[in-house]
């Protein structure tokens, strides 16, 4: 191609663009055009106006509701409830008789109201009228049973690693689907929802938030920062394994708090275990007490916990907030665990160190070593944008996802790394595990049985605000020992949406926090809560001094009841 | 050609005694130690968090500077030894190197009770599948003690069990 030739390519293509562009304004300004065009026409028409509600206060949307003439098999008129729960019926004439006003949902008891001569006068005066509030009744269909067992089974096989954490979910969401469609086509209490509706449950916020920070940790965890880190702990501690373990606590915390805790277990392991079997104590003694560091850690920012991701992302809680209200909290707990891993591992740390040999010493710094000085600071300096991104975009409400696909891309762009090889650093079948799960979440929303344990609830707590932070935090810190607790968290979350309307107080969102405690720090309690735990376990494995479960519950269980003490007294004094 | 024994292990104290056990037939024999160690990432097949770490790559590190440790050992004691890192399921590890390498004996360790991945039984049953393949001397330590010893061709074949 000559010079010319690529100019007159390169007008090509910004005539293209530009003409593109002004198509696009043209089709907007029209549509623009012709939806006013369309209002206009209502002027002048009759509106019947309402609000649905169930038993329990929640705005009730995607409700049907028709307006029929009595004995008439088709409606005159029929909208779908909005999702404050509001609907507004135009009639193009006031109707002489009574008419009658059916609302139906697939899980609530069918209803009907008639607009008798009274208020048909109103309207035809007013040209609107309104019904005001309208308490639809929840209803146990067959579809209730079947997403309960299916939200249960997704549990269990999570649980018991029958099957991956992704597959389980999705063969959750599909059977929920095929139940939906299949067995609703043959039995109407079948029906869960339909696609689209099962689809709005995703919550894309923390899907793209999750997929920017994939690829911003992929970046920095090759850089090597954090094995170096450790290195660095080793030599300041200078043979004190008492200050070594502090030091990895810190150091895990902190960078639990900026990556995820599964993501930081996996870089500080190997590198742990090589320094406690070369100092001569049981490297579980750094270990455990680290795992345990970082699943507290991670509660400090909306970034460092995926429950914290879906918390934030669910009741509007950004990264000032989590940071302000949880940061002392956790530095608390912390002090509290430091005190009882000093405590329980003391006789290994009472052992003297024989030092190293120069050999090891050369071979451990190796493996330490930086190993992308320019991707270090790169990364580092896009890292510390994303996290002024989070700190002053709530400002403009800018969605943390923004930041970290903003900072993922800028990287991209800035180190020029293997574009394909950065996209499959994004782990899709975690995105996928979200996307499912939010279905499954979103049936037993649907069904009504969050509804009916946040009822049962709000019955037990009544309006005592230390109550229901205390069930919160002790009652998820207990059940997320066993149970995985990103599904845990994201069934939660409608729950507690529904405690901080019926509790005086809890508008400050303090219950949102408690779960967060909960969720995390209940994942210490056994080593099959959390997924850190677990493949710190599976490091371990690797070595002959493996974690076993019962080595981790003497330290992992008492940590977990006194963290969350710790964290309960922080939220009643900051709330 | 200097004989070869091989010791796969995993470092870390409750493996000292076995490597012990290696050293002392290694200096008996008048042979050199090949210490192996197999890192195997099926731990991470069931976990919904993602990967974004090269793990392989850490715990080749790892396997390296534990071997290094055992290969200090060795010298202190006087015994030759070289280290070798491989990934994968620890048999087919096992056999590759048995393949590619010259070994004359190769000395499997079992640790003490709760520390061990891998079970005395498991060990037994692998020397003795391993040494009627290859044809070469299996010898099981347990806690330092030979247990029992796998030779091809000679009255022990059937695999001696030690007290």
């Amino acid at each position: 191609m000559t010079k010319a030739d690529f100019k007159g390519h390169s007008r090509l293509v910004r005539f293209s663009l530009v003409a593109g562009l002004g198509l696009i304004a043209l089709i907007l300004s029209a549509t623009a055009f012709f939806n006013t065009g369309h209002a206009s026409q209502g002027q002048g028409e009759y509106v019947i106006t309402g609000q649905l509600v169930d038993t329990q206060g929640q705005p009730v949307q995607e409700a049907q509701i028709s307006a029929k003439l009595p004995g008439a098999e088709e409606p005159l008129v029929q909208v779908d409830s909005q999702e404050d729960g509001s609907w507004a019926l135009i009639l193009p004439r006031v109707p002489q008789n009574e008419l009658l006003i059916e609302i139906s949902r697939p899980h609530f008891a069918s209803q009907t109201v008639a607009l008798r001569s009274q208020q048909a006068n109103e309207l035809a005066t007013a040209d609107t009228y309104n019904f005001g509030t309208i308490t639809l009744e929840r209803r146990i269909t067959a579809g209730f049973w079947v997403s309960t067992v299916v939200f249960l089974a997704i549990l269990l096989l999570i649980a018991f690693e029958t099957l991956h954490s992704t597959t389980a979910a999705l063969a959750g969401a599909s059977l929920i689907f095929l139940v939906s469609y299949v067995g609703g086509a043959l039995n109407p209490g079948l029906f869960i929802f339909g696609f689209d509706r099962g689809i709005s449950y995703i919550n894309w916020e923390v899907i793209f938030l999750v997929m920017g920070m994939m690829i911003l940790i992929a970046i920095v965890e090759g850089t090597g920062v954090f094995q170096w880190t450790a290195f660095q702990a080793y030599r300041l501690s200078r043979g004190r394994s008492w200050l070594l373990v502090l030091i990895l606590m810190g150091v895990t915390a902190t960078a639990s708090a900026m990556l995820d805790n599964f993501t930081t277990m996996l870089l500080m392991t190997p590198i742990s275990l090589q320094i406690g079997i070369a100092i001569g104590i049981s490297p579980l003694a750094l270990i455990i007490p680290e795992v345990l560091a970082s699943n507290v850690g991670g509660i400090t920012t909306l970034i460092g916990t995926p429950t914290n991701i879906l918390i934030g992302a669910f009741a509007g809680i950004g990264f000032n907030d989590f940071l302000i209200n949880q940061t002392v909290g956790v530095i608390l707990a912390l002090a509290a665990m430091a005190g009882f891993v000093l405590y329980h591992y003391r006789d290994e740390f009472r052992k003297q160190s024989g030092g190293i040999s120069p050999r090891l010493y050369e071979t451990l710094a190796e493996n330490a070593e930086i190993e992308d000085a320019q991707a270090l600071w790169k990364s580092g300096a896009v890292f510390l944008l994303v996290l002024l991104g989070f700190i002053l975009g709530e400002k403009v409400h800018l969605v943390p996802a923004v930041p970290a696909l903003a900072g993922a891309t800028a990287l991209l762009i800035w180190l020029n790394p293997d574009v394909h090889k950065m996209i499959t650093a994004v782990d899709w079948t975690t995105l996928v595990f979200f996307m499912a799960l939010f279905i499954v979440v979103g049936a037993i929303q649907e069904v009504g049985l969050l509804s009916f344990i946040a009822g049962g609830m709000s019955r037990m707590i009544g309006e005592n605000l230390p109550l229901g932070t205390f069930v919160i935090v002790f009652g998820v810190g207990t059940v997320s020992m066993a149970i995985a607790n990103i599904p845990l968290t994201a069934s939660m979350l409608p729950i507690v949406k529904f405690l901080s309307t019926t509790i005086p107080g809890a508008n400050s969102k303090v219950l949102y926090y408690a779960l967060s405690m909960g969720a995390a720090m209940g994942g210490n309690g056994l080593l099959i809560g959390g997924e850190a735990n677990l493949v710190t376990a599976g490091i371990t494995r690797q070595t002959d001094t493996p974690i076993s479960f019962a080595e981790f519950l003497k330290v992992g269980l008492p940590v977990t009841y006194l963290t969350l003490a710790v964290g309960f007294l922080w939220l009643l004094i900051r709330f | 050609m200097a004989k070869t024994i091989l010791c796969p292990t995993r470092g870390g104290k409750p493996s000292y005694p076995n490597q012990d056990q290696a050293i002392a037939l290694a200096k008996e024999r008048d042979a050199e130690l090949l210490f192996l160690y197999v890192s195997n990432v099926r731990f991470l097949g069931r976990t919904a968090s993602p990967i974004l770490v090269d793990i392989e790559t850490e715990l080749d590190e790892m396997g390296e500077f534990l071997l290094t440790m055992a290969q200090e050992r060795a010298e202190k004691a006087g015994v030759k030894a070289d280290i070798i890192v491989r990934r994968g399921a620890f048999r087919e590890a096992l056999k590759n190197i048995m393949e590619e390498r010259e070994i004359s004996a190769v000395v499997l360790g079992s640790s003490a009770e709760g520390t061990g991945y891998t079970t005395r039984e498991y060990i037994q049953e692998l020397s003795a599948e391993m040494s009627a393949k290859t044809g070469v001397e299996f010898i099981v330590v347990h806690e330092g003690r030979v247990v029992s010893s796998h030779k091809p061709g000679s009255p022990q074949e059937a695999g001696q069990e030690g007290p």
